[in-house]
């Protein structure tokens, strides 16, 4: 926006930069500190020890994978459908799905509780799994089908013209056409999945189950409140996902302006 | 819960086109008649509107009861626990400190947002390793952070330590045990966590502004701050509204912040109607008032949404 300027106005935006992000680096660097403290890094191997981090972990990919899965899927076939198929008072259809953008988690809870008491799902995967998903799709829906809204109709009557059904185009316009979009959702369900608290924390009873999102949790009872390995625990839990936006930073970036930006 | 809302703002900047869409249904009549669509979407359509609607469906219910969530015969109240609700203080609090938590947060990520992203446009060196910076927070989970943060912001924290290293020794507190500053620290971490998005999308949105328009207007003799506040900001606009959106919602489905670092205390200071709810219907085991509380949040979701969204579409 300012390209044309002087050395010393370049020099102040800079400096005055500088100082705006200092207050988002400050949180990670007490982070790191806190958790050397004490006993060091003698506080990592503590937690470490305990076995109980890779538990958590799986349990989260294993949530995030399943709530990925069944979004993707339901997704594509939805968004082929409301897209390019006729369906009659298809509006009506979209936005009663859309109004569940809008509802927050919470509301939830006491319906779903009492309903995975009754199906047994209780401290399952499934308890949290399921609610994520259809909290997920609508957004995910809306997405892909402004994006598949741009593919060219022309593309779809040529295939019918040369034999093609619905199945078969699915298969091999819709799906290899999407990878974009796919990608920006699937990295937005596995933020929302992997960062998830309230489900876990009402659904989720024993470590066996548990995700890396109620691990501080865990280690509060664990360690009496001792801060360091607490803060330690979440170090841990902070660098993959760090890593995996550095590695993905583009991914990331684009899963989060999706639709924004065509 | 809260990064799913990250991709919420947009929905409304995109929906203009999906309604262009409608108004010119090009191909239908030219091409062969298209296949039915129904069993497409059916899988989807009933997963979620099954879902959400039998919920709602349950809640409205449950919130006529006067229920612990256990015992075999609740007993059906009527409307009292909306009336309860209307004379509970608490329950207004939530409201103030909902509205107040909406605009300081909304306008400081906007305004921090919009100036990273207009600095990050202007060739500055080491741009990526801001926009890093500014967009972890974004990644991180809330409940990872919230040990963090109630060790800086607690008496002995890291916070005070620098407010006496840079000589405002004066103004250390205890800030999260104080009420009136507990709320404020709440804000300041839910903006430490958001602001990523903000400027995102903001960067998004400045990318395709014309840039023609920028040359044309500093020929013309504008400085970058009357750019910056004649172009820029009005072209971004759809942007801003799409934000403003996602910043009631969000600051309607508050949660993990104030339940992990206060707890929703001290005093109800910090109580969301997300805290409010969990607080009435798990520890306290008062479901039929948690059901009524629950059917009021999603009233003020869905106006909140409709009011911004509205306003959004009638823009275009």
């Amino acid at each position: 926006m300012f390209e044309t300027m002087r050395l010393r106005s370049k020099i102040i935006l800079q400096v005055i930069l500088t100082i705006m992000v200092l207050p988002f680096l400050f949180p990670l660097i007490a982070m790191v500190q806190e958790s050397l403290a004490g006993q060091g890094w003698d506080n990592y191997k503590v937690v470490w020890d305990t076995g109980v981090v890779p538990q958590f972990f799986r349990n989260s990919a294993i949530i995030a994978a399943g709530v990925i899965i069944i979004v993707y899927c339901l997704t594509m076939l939805a968004a082929f459908g409301f897209s390019k198929l006729h369906i009659r008072g298809r509006e009506i259809y979209f936005w009663m799905m859309l109004a569940a953008l809008t509802l927050p988690e919470v509301v939830l809870l006491t319906p779903l509780f009492s309903t995975a008491i009754h199906l047994g799902l209780y401290n399952t995967y499934f308890a949290v799994m399921l609610p994520l998903a259809a909290l997920q799709i609508p957004f995910a829906v809306l997405l892909t089908r402004n994006f598949v809204n741009g593919i060219p109709d022309e593309l779809f009557d040529a295939a019918r013209v040369d034999g093609a059904n619905a199945v078969t185009i699915f298969w091999r316009i819709i799906l290899p056409l999407t990878r974009p979009i796919a990608a920006a959702i699937v990295i937005l369900t596995l933020i929302g999945a992997w960062n998830d608290y309230l489900l876990p924390l009402v659904f989720l009873q024993t470590p066996a189950t548990q995700t890396i999102t109620l691990l501080p949790s865990f280690f509060v009872s664990e360690f009496s409140d001792d801060q360091t390995k607490v803060v330690a625990s979440a170090v841990i839990t902070a660098i993959p996902e760090i890593i995996a936006y550095l590695c993905l930073q583009r991914l990331f970036e684009r899963g989060l302006t999706a639709g924004a930006l065509k | 819960m809260t990064s799913t809302e990250a991709g919420t703002t947009v929905s409304i900047t995109r929906q203009p086109n999906a309604a262009a869409g409608r108004a010119a249904p090009k191909g239908r009549r030219r091409g062969p008649r298209r296949p039915p669509g129904l069993p497409w979407i059916l899988p989807a359509f009933i997963f979620v509107v099954g879902f959400v609607y039998y919920c709602i469906g349950y809640t409205g219910y449950i919130s006529t009861l006067n229920w612990d969530g256990v015992s075999p015969n609740p007993q059906h109240v009527g409307w009292a626990n909306y009336v309860q609700l209307f004379h509970d203080p608490v329950f207004w609090d939530t409201i103030r400190h909902t509205v107040l938590f909406f605009v300081v947060t909304f306008t400081v990520q906007t305004a921090i947002g919009f100036t990273f992203a207009a600095l990050l446009h202007s060739k500055v060196k080491l741009a990526n390793l801001y926009k890093v910076i500014i967009f972890v927070p974004v990644v991180l989970a809330p409940a990872t952070m919230a040990p963090i943060f109630r060790q800086i912001f607690s008496a002995t924290g890291q916070f005070n330590t620098i407010l006496g290293d840079i000589g405002l020794g004066s103004l250390e507190h205890p800030w999260l045990a104080q009420s009136s500053t507990a709320l404020p620290v709440i804000m300041a971490i839910t903006i430490w966590e958001w602001t990523g998005v903000t400027f995102i999308l903001y960067f998004a949105a400045m990318t395709q502004i014309d840039k023609e328009i920028v040359e044309a207007a500093r020929i013309d003799g504008a400085n970058g701050l009357r750019v910056l506040t004649r172009i820029v900001w009005p072209s971004v606009r759809g942007t801003t509204i799409a934000l403003a959106m996602l910043s009631v919602i969000g600051a309607l489905k508050t949660f993990d912040v104030p339940y992990l670092v206060t707890l929703g205390g001290p005093n109800y200071a910090t109580e969301f109607l997300g805290t409010f709810i969990y607080r009435v219907s798990i520890p306290q085991a008062e479901v039929g008032y948690g059901a009524a509380l629950s059917i009021m949040l999603l009233i003020l979701s869905l106006a909140g949404a409709l009011a911004f969204g509205l306003r959004g579409m009638r823009r275009n």
